[in-house]
């Protein structure tokens, strides 16, 4: 088990009911290396190191897989919609290029 | 005798010396410039093909593409896409994907959206290289695709 990466799942806005579309954000702390840059200390280029799938998953049933490239910022955040239909879990499972596998989760609690 | 022999093959010596050094820096700067080429290289018309196999997409004022007119850090370049399509059961936005055009590989994300997601809507942040066009390409559930382009200013790269 690689380290564990510090990831944050966000539903906006806080408050939501049943049937209301809230956004869900996910950001997790990563390098997400080109493989173009030099390390200023040791002068040797960086290997590539990005996150590569990302899966957004409500109670296990997927609603949005990603497939991402290393143009994508260093501590990437993704933002998508999603339809409450209920309590449950929102799971996000990623990996990246070099096998490290990871997920977070959030509870969902409509109010009302 | 031994005395010219010696001088000349010194200076032969050091003729030799001076003529290669400089091929030896180019070949040096020259691996530093293939170096500098990312593991997953890839242009924007291949991507395109690969994405649309093909067939190409159509210009639409059906996608709000909010991107920054002069961004001037290019390491963070916040990229938001609206797609303004229903998402039912039969008719929806399938997939979102970020594209650049000035980038080693011009990919930046795919996203495959499914009717859950009640919105055609995906955001995030991507690393541009130098001045250049931004590209959302969306594929509509009836295999169509739409794209549009937004031109952004980058004053520092944020490659490398």
């Amino acid at each position: 088990m690689a380290e564990a990466r510090k990831s944050m799942v966000k539903i906006k806005p806080k408050k939501y009911k049943v049937g209301d579309v809230v956004k869900v954000d996910f950001i997790v702390i990563h390098p997400m290396d080109t493989g173009t840059t030099k390390n200023k200390k040791t002068g040797k280029m960086k290997p590539a190191h990005y996150i590569d799938n990302i899966t957004f998953s409500f109670d296990g049933k997927p609603f949005t897989t990603m497939k991402v490239w290393e143009s994508i910022s260093t501590n990437p955040y993704f933002s998508v919609n999603y339809k409450i239909t209920g309590k449950g879990k929102i799971t996000v499972d990623y990996t990246d290029n070099q096998g490290e596998k990871n997920s977070k989760s959030k509870k969902i609690k409509p109010k009302g | 005798m031994e005395r010219r022999k010696f001088i000349q093959s010194i200076f032969t010596a050091s003729a030799v010396a001076v003529v290669g050094m400089p091929t030896g820096v180019f070949a040096e700067e020259a691996k530093k410039k293939a170096s500098k080429k990312g593991p997953n290289d890839m242009s924007f018309d291949e991507a395109l093909k690969a994405i649309t196999s093909d067939k190409g997409a159509k210009e639409s004022d059906k996608i709000k593409l909010t991107v920054p007119e002069i961004a001037e850090n290019g390491a963070v370049v916040p990229v938001k896409v609206n797609v303004d399509y229903p998402m039912e059961e039969n008719n929806y936005v399938k997939a979102i994907h970020v594209l650049n055009k000035g980038n080693g590989n011009s990919r930046c994300a795919d996203v495959i959206l499914s009717p859950s997601n009640a919105k055609g809507y995906f955001a995030t942040r991507v690393k541009l290289s130098k001045t250049q066009d931004v590209v959302a390409l969306v594929e509509l559930s009836d295999g169509s695709f739409i794209q549009t382009a937004k031109s952004v200013k980058v004053t520092i790269g944020g490659c490398g």
